[in-house]
């Protein structure tokens, strides 16, 4: 853990509202975004990346400071998304209608386009969006354990080690199960992208 | 005609050749076999097209997020999860202080003047 993670950690301890928020402030597009591309709806994905940040604030005592902080708050991200997907699912199955009408392809279904691209041309904006639209639509129909490892490692960029941390697989088992979902990716989108 | 393993292997081969971390013998092999093979290339070309769109999947949370996450904590703890603070200090910058009581002062200042019973302005 470095010196700055340290001396934040022992703000977060005591409760200090600034270095909270100094947390959510750097953290806070990346849950989001892992949040987002694992569940698919931009409002479950909101409501789960509080919820991540309110178990961070309530269980940074038992940080015990083995992993990076980034990493151990991504891991509590995807717990969040796991249970949240595992959810949804069981309330898709029971016939009841998902909150605001949404489900993992919402957002891919709403084609709203990255947040950068609304500085683009109209045209460049439609393709962007469009893109995203085709490639979220991909993402939703890996499993669980795929969609994780392709957001982790090709969404998120974050390395082995941290992937090994997160998810708690062997490194040789993230290679693999991660070059399969590519490859699935790959099938999908064939003939779908520009 | 290639045997078809061949094919199987070069794209099985095709995320570690893409991160450079196949052994040197693979790695020549597998460029090898893509110099002669013209569907492992279009399919190398896809995948790396895959993956490489992968990574624009970038969006920012919700502009008010951090004032949401603030309410939550806040709501479910009822205003007691985060550590107190004095009244002023720590919520109101110090700058604004100092200029507050300046201000403050001189208005003190200006009052007494006027409601002086002699009338006598200091400094005259």
């Amino acid at each position: 853990m470095s010196i700055s993670e340290r001396l934040l950690l022992g703000r977060l301890v005591k409760r200090d509202e600034e270095a909270f928020n100094e947390v959510v402030r750097s953290y806070g597009d990346r849950v989001y975004n892992l949040v987002l591309r694992l569940v698919g709806s931009p409002s479950e994905a909101e409501d789960i990346a509080q919820e991540v940040f309110v178990t961070v604030f309530k269980s940074i005592e038992s940080y015990r400071g083995e992993a990076k902080l980034s990493t151990w708050i991504l891991r509590i991200a995807a717990n969040h998304s796991k249970n949240r997907i595992k959810y949804l699912a069981r309330r898709r199955t029971s016939g009841q209608e998902l909150r605001d009408g949404t489900d993992a392809t919402e957002m891919a279904d709403e084609g709203n386009a990255p947040v950068q691209a609304h500085f683009d041309a109209p045209d460049v904006v439609l393709e962007a969006a469009e893109t995203e639209r085709i490639m979220q639509a991909a993402i939703a129909k890996l499993d669980e354990e795929q969609r994780l490892l392709v957001v982790l490692r090709d969404v998120e960029e974050l390395s082995y080690d941290e992937i090994v941390e997160i998810t708690g697989l062997p490194e040789g088992t993230v290679k693999s199960r991660l070059h399969r979902a590519r490859m699935a990716l790959k099938d999908m989108l064939e003939g779908k992208l520009k | 005609m290639k045997a078809p393993d061949s094919h199987q292997r070069t794209n099985e081969a095709f995320s570690a050749y893409l991160e450079g971390e196949l052994p040197r013998e693979e790695q020549a092999q597998v460029e090898e076999h893509l110099a002669s093979c013209m569907q492992c290339r279009v399919s190398l070309e896809r995948f790396r097209k895959t993956v490489g769109g992968l990574g624009a999947l970038k969006r920012t949370a919700p502009v008010s997020f951090l004032e949401n996450v603030q309410a939550q904590i806040n709501r479910r703890s009822r205003g007691r999860f985060f550590s107190k603070r004095g009244l002023l200090f720590g919520r109101i910058p110090f700058e604004w202080i100092s200029l507050a009581m300046i201000v403050a002062m001189l208005v003190y200042y200006i009052v007494l003047l006027r409601t002086s019973p002699t009338g006598v302005v200091p400094g005259k």
